[in-house]
C-alpha cells in the first residue's frame, strides 16, 4: 500500500534537498513543523507524514513549484498563510483530520496537544498551556472534531479574561469545564491571567 | 293668570314668596337647640314637600305650559333648589348640618345608640336635592372623617393587639360599615366607605399583621388557625397585593420548614417516618388551603411548587417513597379497608407527582417490588396493581411495563412449577424446591454469582432445568442464589424442634453443619462460595441476632472476621415453633449501593436523552442550542429533570456519531443529518 508515497524517510530527504532542517521536520508528535502541515494541507495530504504521488504532483502544481529553487522560494510564502486568518482556520480544521490516526474519529490526546501547541505558537492565544494542562489533568482522552473546531472559535470570540464567555453558548462540555477549571484555579483573577498559578 | 299673559308675574311672585317662607323657616331652624335640630329640620323638611305639592298641583297649569315655553325652572325643583339654597346652605346650618351628621356617626362607632331614623330622613333629604348635594353636604366629608377614625383607630389597635384580635376587630368594624350604610347611607356609599376602612385598618398594616411576631401568618400556619387565616384570607382579598403578599410568605414558610424536613439529618435515619412527615405536612396545607383559603387555586399551586422545591432538595427522596409504599405495602395495611388504601396510595402519588426524577423513583421501586414479590411478603395484590394502574395513568405504560412483566413472571412460574411437579410424581417426599422464573430485563440487575447449592438441591435444580429447557427451547436459566429462601426443618440440642425460614445463602451454610460440628470462617466461605460481603451479612444473622442465633461462634464478638469459627448452637431456643431468620440488610441502601443506582440511573438516561435529541431535530431539521435544550428538558420531564450539562455531552455524541452537525455560520445552531 505504501508503493508511490513518501513516508518519513523521503520527507528526510525532501527536506535536505530544499534545506529545511530535517530534525524540525521529522514528525515528533510535539515538533510538528508548520511548514510541513501548511504543505500537507496545499496537498490535500490524508495523514501526517505521508504523501501520496498524486497529492504530491497536484500539490506541488497548485503551488507553481517545478524545481527546488521554486519550492525554497516558496516557504517564506507558506509560512506567511498562517498569519492570515481564514486560512489559518482552515489549516486549523484540516489539522484534525491530518493528525488523527486513519479509522479514528477522534485525535489522541498527546497529538492533540502537540498540534495545539504548535499551531496557537502562531495564533497566540494565552490560555493555550492552561488548556492542555487542563486536558492532562482533567481529561485525557482524545478530542472530537467538534472539540477541536470549536477551541479555535473559543480562542477567537472569547478573550482571554473570559469576560465574553457565555455558559450558555453552546460551547461544547470540555470548554464549559476548562473556564470552571480556570476560575476554580484562580488563573482568571481581575480579569487577568494569573501565571504564577501555571504549574510547569 | 298664564291665560292673561300674567306668567311671569306669577312665576316670580312664587318664588319671591316661596323664597321669603324658606328665610323664616331656616331661621326656626337655626334656632333649635341641640339635638332637636336635626328634628326640627326633618319636620320642616316634610312640611315643606307638602307644600310644595300642593303648590305644584295648584300651579299645575303654569308648570305645563309657561315653563316649558320660557325654560325656567318646574315648580317641585325650583321648591327643592329654594330649600337648598336658603335653608341649607344658609351660613349657620351649614356646617352645623354637616357636623351633627359626623358626630352622630362617630357616636354610633363609639358604641352608642343613635336615632337611626332621623339620620336616614336627613341624609335622604340630601339625597333628593340631588347626588352632587348628598356628595358634597355629606359623603365627601363623611370618608375624609372616616379615614381619620379609623387610620388612629388601626393605629392604636396594632400597637396594642396580636394579629388575630387585630383582624377580628377590623372585620366587625367593615361589617358595621356596611352595615351603617344599609340603614342610613345612600347604597351606592357602601364602596367608598369599605375602601375607606380597607385601606386604613388593611392595606395601611398589611405586611405588618402577615410578619406580626408570634401571632402572623407564620403563627396561624403552624397552630392551624383556621378561622384566624379564614378571617385574613377575606380580608386580604379586600386590597390589592393583600393576598400575594399572604401568600408569599406562606409558600416562604412552606418553603423552609420543608427544606428542614427534608434535611433533618434525623429524619434520613427513618424513610418511612420521613415520608409520612411528608404527607402529613401536605395534609397540613391541604386543610388550609380547604377550610380558609377558599380552595384558592393560587394557593394551591403555591402549594404544588413549594412541595416540589424542597421535596427534590433531598435526592434521597425518590428512594424514601418507594420505601414508604414497600412499608405500606408489606406489613401497614393489614387490616385496613380497601378505601383506606386507595386514599394512601392516593397521597403517595401527589408526593411521586413532585419528584422531578421519575425514574430513580422507578429503579427503587423495582428492587423493593422484587424483594416483595419473591419473598412472598406482599400483602395485597390489588394494591400492588392499584398501585401500578395509578403509575401508569401517571407516567404512561413504559414506566410501568416491567414492573407488570414482574407481576407476569410470578403468575407463570406458579403454572410452570405445578407442571414440573405433575410431570416428576416421585420428588413429592424429598425436599421441595420453588422457582421463580424472572425475564431478564425485567427484574433489577443482579450480579448473578451462583454459590454452591447441597447436593441434594442442586440435583433438583437441575431436573428442574431439563424440565423448563425441555419446554422452552432457546431459554437459559441461570439461578439467583442471592434472592432466594428456604424453609428448614431442624433439630437441636436437648431435641427441640424448630422450622426455620432462612435465606438460600443462610440455608447453605446451615445445611454444611449436617455433616459437621465445627465449621471455620475459611471453610464455609470455601463450600458455598458464596460473595464475602453476604457470607458475612447471612453468618451475622445466624450468630449474632438475639433470639434467632442458631449458630454459635467463637470467640464472640460483634464483628464476623475471618478467624472465627461456628457451632450449631445447642441451646437454642424460641417459644415459637417457626423461626423466621431475617438476613441483616441495610433497608435504605448504603453509601456504596447508592452511588451505584446513581449511575445505573445516570446511564439509563443517556439513551432516552438522545432519544429525545434525535426525535427533536428530525422534526424540526434545525435548532439553536438554547431551544434544543429547552425542548429536550421538557420532553423529559416526566421522568426526570435532564441535567444541561448531560443533554451538551449527548449532542457532541451526536455529532461525533453524524447524526448533527453545527452550522457552518452560526456555531449554536445545530442542524439534523438525515
Amino acid at each position: 500500500p505504501y508503493v508511490d508515497m513518501i513516508l518519513v524517510d523521503g520527507i528526510t530527504l525532501l527536506c535536505n534537498d530544499i534545506q529545511v532542517d530535517p530534525q524540525d521536520i521529522v514528525m515528533v508528535t510535539r515538533n510538528v513543523e508548520n511548514f510541513q502541515l501548511v504543505l500537507s494541507w496545499h496537498m490535500k495530504a490524508g495523514t501526517m507524514c505521508e504523501f501520496s504521488k498524486k497529492e504530491f504532483i497536484e500539490g506541488l502544481q497548485s503551488l507553481g513549484i517545478d524545481s527546488l529553487e521554486k519550492f525554497q522560494e516558496k516557504i517564506p510564502y507558506m509560512r506567511s498563510e498562517l498569519k492570515d486568518e481564514q486560512k489559518f482556520r482552515e489549516i486549523y480544521n484540516f489539522a484534525f483530520g491530518w493528525a488523527k490516526e486513519k479509522g479514528q474519529k477522534s485525535l489522541a490526546l498527546d497529538t492533540a496537544i502537540g498540534m495545539w501547541q504548535l499551531l496557537f505558537a502562531e495564533k497566540q492565544w494565552p490560555l493555550v498551556d492552561h488548556w492542555c494542562q487542563f486536558l492532562q489533568a482533567r481529561h485525557n482522552k482524545a478530542i472530537s472534531r467538534d472539540t477541536w473546531s470549536q477551541l479555535l472559535e473559543f480562542a477567537k470570540t472569547v478573550g482571554s479574561n473570559l469576560s465574553d464567555y457565555d455558559a450558555e453558548g453552546a460551547w461544547p462540555y470540555l470548554i464549559d469545564e476548562f473556564v470552571e477549571y480556570l476560575n476554580e484555579n484562580g488563573v482568571i483573577q481581575n480579569g487577568l491571567i494569573n501565571d504564577s498559578s501555571l504549574k510547569r | 293668570m298664564v291665560l292673561h299673559k300674567f306668567g311671569d308675574k306669577l312665576y316670580s311672585g312664587l318664588v319671591a314668596t316661596m323664597t321669603g317662607h324658606l328665610k323664616d323657616i331656616a331661621q326656626s331652624v337655626e334656632a333649635a337647640q341641640g339635638g332637636s335640630f336635626l328634628e326640627e329640620l326633618n319636620r320642616k323638611w316634610n312640611d315643606h314637600n307638602k307644600a310644595l305639592q300642593m303648590i305644584r298641583d295648584i300651579l299645575m297649569y303654569m308648570d305645563r305650559t309657561y315653563i316649558p315655553s320660557t325654560q325656567k325652572t318646574p315648580v317641585h325643583e325650583l321648591g327643592l333648589n329654594l330649600w337648598k339654597e336658603n335653608v341649607i346652605y344658609s351660613s349657620q346650618s351649614r356646617t352645623r348640618l354637616l357636623n351633627t351628621l359626623l358626630e352622630l356617626v362617630h357616636s354610633e362607632r363609639t358604641a352608642e345608640v343613635i336615632d337611626r331614623g332621623i339620620m336616614r330622613n336627613i341624609t335622604k333629604m340630601l339625597m333628593d336635592l340631588g347626588p352632587s348635594v348628598y356628595g358634597q353636604e355629606f359623603e365627601t366629608h363623611f370618608l375624609q372623617v372616616s379615614a381619620e377614625f379609623y387610620r388612629v383607630e388601626s393605629q392604636k389597635f396594632i400597637e396594642c393587639c396580636d394579629c388575630g384580635d387585630y383582624l377580628k376587630k377590623a372585620e366587625r368594624r367593615l361589617n358595621e360599615e356596611m352595615e351603617r350604610v344599609s340603614h342610613y347611607l345612600d347604597s351606592r356609599t357602601e364602596k367608598k366607605i369599605t375602601n375607606v376602612v380597607e385601606k386604613e385598618m388593611i392595606e395601611n398594616h398589611m405586611l405588618r399583621l402577615i410578619h406580626m411576631e408570634n401571632s402572623g401568618l407564620v403563627h396561624m400556619l403552624c397552630d392551624d388557625k383556621y378561622e384566624d387565616l379564614s378571617r385574613m384570607y377575606n380580608l386580604f382579598r379586600r386590597v390589592t397585593d393583600g393576598l400575594s403578599k399572604v401568600r408569599e410568605v406562606m409558600t416562604s414558610h412552606m418553603r423552609e420548614s420543608g427544606k428542614q424536613l427534608v434535611t433533618d439529618p434525623e429524619r434520613l435515619k427513618d424513610p418511612v417516618e420521613y415520608v409520612q412527615r411528608l404527607l402529613d405536612e401536605k395534609d397540613k396545607y391541604d386543610k388550609i388551603i380547604n377550610l380558609a383559603f377558599n380552595n384558592d387555586k393560587s394557593f394551591q399551586n403555591a402549594l404544588n411548587s413549594s412541595f416540589e422545591y424542597f421535596i427534590n432538595l433531598n435526592p434521597r427522596s425518590p428512594e424514601f417513597i418507594s420505601l414508604f409504599v414497600d412499608d405500606k405495602l408489606r406489613k401497614g395495611l393489614k387490616g385496613v379497608s380497601e378505601d383506606d388504601v386507595e386514599v394512601t396510595l392516593d397521597k403517595v402519588m401527589m408526593l411521586f407527582r413532585y419528584l422531578q426524577e421519575k425514574d430513580v423513583f422507578e429503579k427503587y421501586y423495582k428492587q423493593h417490588l422484587a424483594k416483595r414479590l419473591l419473598s412472598g411478603k406482599t400483602v395485597s395484590d390489588d394494591a400492588e396493581r392499584s398501585l401500578i394502574v395509578k403509575l401508569k395513568t401517571e407516567c404512561g405504560y413504559q414506566f410501568t411495563s416491567k414492573l407488570e412483566g414482574m407481576f407476569t413472571d410470578m403468575k407463570t412460574s406458579q403454572d410452570t412449577m405445578q407442571g414440573f411437579y405433575g410431570c416428576h410424581p416421585e420428588l413429592s417426599d424429598g425436599p421441595t424446591l420453588t422457582v421463580q422464573v424472572l425475564t431478564t430485563g425485567s427484574w433489577p440487575t443482579q450480579s448473578s454469582v451462583t454459590c454452591n447449592l447441597p447436593a441434594e438441591m442442586s440435583a433438583l435444580c437441575e431436573k428442574f432445568r431439563s424440565y423448563y429447557l425441555g419446554t422452552h427451547t432457546g431459554r437459559r436459566l441461570s439461578w439467583q442464589t442471592n434472592m432466594g429462601t428456604a424453609d428448614l426443618k431442624a433439630t437441636f440440642g436437648k431435641g427441640q424442634k424448630h422450622e426455620l425460614n432462612v435465606s438460600t445463602y443462610q440455608m447453605c451454610v446451615l445445611m454444611l453443619f449436617n455433616n459437621a460440628d465445627r465449621l471455620s470462617y475459611k471453610e464455609i466461605e470455601q463450600a458455598t462460595e458464596i460473595p464475602a460481603s453476604d457470607l458475612k451479612r447471612c453468618l451475622q444473622s445466624l450468630a449474632l441476632v438475639k433470639g434467632r442465633n442458631v449458630l454459635r461462634k467463637e470467640p464472640m464478638g460483634k464483628e464476623i472476621v475471618e478467624d472465627d469459627a461456628f457451632f450449631v448452637n445447642d441451646k437454642f431456643s424460641s417459644k415459637l415453633y417457626k423461626v423466621k431468620i431475617g438476613t441483616v440488610v441495610a433497608q435504605k441502601e448504603s453509601e456504596p449501593e447508592k452511588q451505584e443506582t446513581r449511575q445505573r440511573v445516570e446511564e439509563d438516561r443517556k439513551p432516552q436523552i438522545e432519544a429525545a435529541i434525535v426525535r427533536i431535530m428530525k422534526s424540526r431539521k434545525q435548532l439553536d442550542h438554547n431551544n434544543l435544550i429547552a425542548e429536550v428538558t421538557k420532553q423529559l420531564q416526566s421522568r426526570f429533570l435532564a441535567n444541561p450539562t448531560e443533554v451538551k455531552k449527548r449532542i457532541e455524541s451526536l455529532i461525533e456519531r453524524d447524526f448533527l452537525e453545527r452550522d457552518d455560520s452560526d456555531r449554536r445552531l445545530y442542524r439534523y443529518l438525515a
